[in-house]
């Protein structure tokens, strides 16, 4: 098959990005594959093209309903209009009307808990599907922020026999979550296509201090001498809002952003962001994922986060339009306690597990029965599947293998950042890369000159012209 | 306006009738039926339900504010104005609160305003790509289906709707500062909206004093465009978002059986539920039905005898009263005084 004629015919594009090709000629041969790309990297076209060439519909499964709203919107513009985003937050009469025509749409995006609706399975049974996919697939795996227990739940649906191709798409899998992957989604001999993920442009630095009041002078300092767009990552949400405030003492336009906020600030906040109205922000890890902003200079963490995988992906939202971009760590002895009792307080405990499985097994509710055991909400959706699976000792062991992981986790963290060996390396060998050609401005434990292109700022006029109530309208609406 | 304002005002009309707790409840618009009771004996439908989300520690924090100035006590359990506190209240501002007819829904409003304004401020520009400002699947869906078949990308369709709106604004009565913060949250490709961070930063005071004016601007625009000709395409953005039954789903679902004929006990046997519960329920209908048949549970001379004992004393404590008329039941006591409400003012 002429792929490179329908990519210019049917997409408009003269040539793939890498690993693209790969990915679809592995799909079009009907092997199960799992493509690591790097965000940015044209991760749709991977499923697109098969899409457009096989006879059925393609199946993709996404965690979030805005991420799936977005893609479905792009693939329209792009005039592809078989597109449909089916999940539960749609009025009835509207899903009913989409599952009454499913078959008519090529690219059904719905969200996992869909897959337990009894009447939309049936129906999905029934229809033709060329390929399924499923993004953000590491979410099958991490625990905490993103991991998503609906996804544990793929695996039941995907058991069907003679199914179709699976595509599982992340930006960062290092071998557990590979492991999990084939494992949970049950794949067969799976291909792995992985781009490196490597961002040349982007230089890491270590900075150790001894103090968060060190850290604070450190991060206005920067700030004020230094170019952004920025984001500053912090462990809470007290930590951003206090970052914040300092830097606005400063007279840095910069706002705080972290799931505390009411959603209309959250969203004003992220447009601003992306408009250049604000040039920092100080988040939690809720920022990131659906932000697309491809000149952000500089992502400076104020703490040490729980996985290489997830720095890997917080540092990654820098330098997306290929220009030079800085990742600066700041570090104290004291934060891999910090860390380690953030990850573990997420963790339900022995004795929480067996009060709540007694509790359930009583006949509490499970809601009331969580309440009592103190549980979080990520607790209680993971021991939920779990119990339907597995008896009350499986399950322990289970939680003690994971908590027992996720110390490791941040033991590695903690070694890339102390271990005192250059710190692309370090990071891309965790992911199971070599070697590779080091960049000029590699890392601090390589050697970093002055940056120049980081100083070079320049004085943006204060465009605080103020508007009267009827001159906004009118400068919005005309 | 402030939160410590609004509750100085909502004091001293239950003065020295309530309890701390009683106020929270009200802006919080709990539905329990001693609550919604409150609402009418007291007149302070304006502000129920105002703050759905109000936390405790805020409140308390206004509480001690008015407490430490001195402009209230508490009395036992009761909180009540001191002299200095009914003088304030004289030199209150007016409030235009209509929260038991919005109660938190005029944010869905003005979330779909907000999606509106922002999807015709790009298209006007021919830009078909942007990042809706209102996550809510709801609010989206209602403003696609609203904006079906109109002309999206004719600039004089947004001029049109700018011109409804500030005309809305101009007609609503509402204070120059609310018009401000009302523009200012609003997004589109040109500008984007301000955080109550950052209109707080700008306008000075704090971010809860910003949110209640920003509320109360709310209620003074929905009115001017559900009820008018005038605001035609702003009347359909409203749709809905008035209630449209002020019982409860549950009161209502009694009024049903009640209306059938059936018994309060055998209401409470058909819906397997307590007494108490169907008192609070016939409570609500008869708040909400001036014609509700009081002398179905008790006799024309003992609720003139109620109401009249109760204006010679001063007032509408139910211990009291109950202290005169011991054959009444709370329940009958409470019936009484909010059915009898009009005739006590």
């Amino acid at each position: 098959m002429d792929l490179n004629r329908i990519l210019l015919e049917r997409f408009g594009y003269e040539s793939f990005r890498p690993g693209q090709e790969e990915v679809i000629r592995h799909l079009l041969d009907k092997r199960d594959t799992i493509a690591i790309l790097p965000t940015g990297m044209g991760k749709s076209l991977c499923y697109q093209l098969p899409g457009s060439v096989l006879e059925g519909s393609v199946l993709i499964i996404s965690p979030l309903v805005s991420l799936m709203e977005d893609q479905a919107m792009r693939m329209r513009q792009n005039g592809e209009k078989r597109v449909v985003a089916l999940n539960s937050f749609l009025p009835y009469s509207e899903r009913q009307r989409i599952m009454g025509q499913l078959q008519n749409y090529k690219f059904i995006f719905i969200s996992p808990e869909m897959l337990s609706q009894e009447a939309f399975s049936r129906k999905l049974n029934r229809i033709r599907l060329s390929l399924v996919v499923i993004d953000e697939a590491h979410c099958i795996s991490q625990w905490g922020f993103d991991f998503r227990p609906d996804y544990l739940r793929i695996g039941d649906f995907l058991k069907l026999k003679g199914r179709p191709p699976l595509l599982a798409l992340t930006a960062t899998a290092d071998e557990k979550v590979l492991n999990d992957i084939q494992h949970y989604f049950k794949m067969e001999k799976p291909i792995v296509q992985r781009h490196s993920l490597d961002r040349p442009n982007i230089s890491y630095s270590i900075v150790e201090v001894h103090s968060s009041q060190e850290k604070t002078a450190w991060i206005k300092e920067r700030v004020a001498q230094t170019v952004g767009p920025g984001i500053i990552y912090a462990s809470s949400r007290k930590r951003a809002d206090e970052l914040a405030i300092e830097l606005q003492l400063e007279g840095i336009a910069v706002q705080s952003y972290h799931a505390g906020k009411e959603q209309d600030d959250r969203s004003i906040i992220q447009e601003q962001f992306l408009m250049g109205d604000l040039e920092w922000i100080c988040a939690t890890n809720a920022f990131g994922m659906g932000v697309h902003k491809d000149d952000i200079r500089q992502v400076i963490h104020d703490h040490l986060p729980p996985t290489i995988a997830a720095y890997i992906q917080e540092v990654g939202r820098a330098g997306r339009d290929g220009q030079p971009a800085a990742a600066s760590l700041l570090y104290m002895p004291t934060d891999e306690q910090t860390s380690s009792f953030i990850i573990q307080s997420d963790m339900p405990r022995e004795e929480e597990i067996r009060h709540y499985h007694r509790m359930i097994g009583e006949g509490h509710s499970p809601g009331s029965a969580s309440e009592l055991a103190s549980l979080t909400e990520t607790g209680k959706r993971v021991l939920d599947y779990y119990m339907e699976h597995y008896s009350l000792e499986e399950i322990l062991l289970k939680f003690h293998r994971l908590s027992t992981e996720k110390n490791e986790q941040l033991r590695q963290m903690v070694q890339l950042v102390t271990g005192g060996l250059c710190i692309r390396q370090r990071a891309l060998s965790y992911f199971g890369e070599m070697g590779g050609t080091k960049p000029v401005e590699c890392c601090s434990i390589c050697g970093l000159e002055t940056v120049k292109w980081l100083y070079e700022k320049s004085i943006k006029p204060s465009a605080a012209e103020k508007f009267s109530w009827d001159e906004r309208i009118t400068n919005l609406l005309g | 306006m402030n939160l410590s304002s609004i509750l100085l005002f909502v004091i001293s009309k239950m003065n020295g009738q309530r309890t701390l707790n009683a106020g929270l409840h009200l802006l919080r618009g709990k539905k329990s039926g001693q609550t919604l009771t409150d609402v009418e004996y007291f007149n302070v439908k304006p502000f129920f339900a105002i703050l759905p989300k109000l936390e405790e520690s805020t409140y308390s924090q206004a509480i001690d504010e008015l407490l430490d100035s001195g402009l209230i006590i508490q009395d036992e359990k009761f909180i009540k104005l001191t002299e200095e506190g009914s003088k304030r209240v004289e030199e209150l501002p007016e409030f235009h609160f209509r929260g038991w007819d919005y109660r938190g829904r005029e944010m869905i409003f003005f979330g779909r305003i907000a999606l509106l304004v922002q999807t015709l401020s790009f298209l006007r520009e021919g830009e078909f790509s942007f990042n809706p400002i209102q996550k809510d699947r709801d609010i989206q869906i209602f403003v696609k289906r609203l904006l079906e078949r109109q002309p999206l990308t004719d600039p004089g369709f947004a001029k049109r709707i700018g011109d409804e709106l500030k005309m809305a604004l101009l007609k609503s009565g509402m204070s120059e500062i609310q018009k401000y913060i009302f523009a200012c949250r609003l997004t589109g490709s040109t500008a984007t909206a301000k955080t109550w961070d950052q209109l707080a930063a700008e306008l000075g005071g704090g971010t809860d004093a910003l949110r209640l004016q920003f509320i109360e601007c709310l209620h003074r625009l929905l009115p001017i465009v559900e009820d008018s000709d005038e605001f035609p395409f702003l009347g359909k953005v409203a749709f809905g978002i008035k209630v449209n039954s002020y019982l409860t789903d549950s009161a209502m679902h009694t009024k049903r059986l009640f209306d059938q004929g059936h018994s309060m006990a055998s209401i409470a046997t058909i819906r397997k539920l307590k007494m108490s519960t169907i008192e609070d329920h016939v409570i609500e209908m008869a708040m909400n039905d001036k014609r509700f048949p009081v002398t179905h549970f008790v006799s024309e001379e003992l609720i003139q005898a109620v109401v009249s004992k109760s204006q010679e004393l001063g007032t509408k404590r139910l211990k009291l009263l109950k202290d005169e008329f011991d054959t009444l039941s709370y329940f009958e006591l409470r019936l009484i005084m909010t059915a009898c409400k009009e005739v006590d003012n």
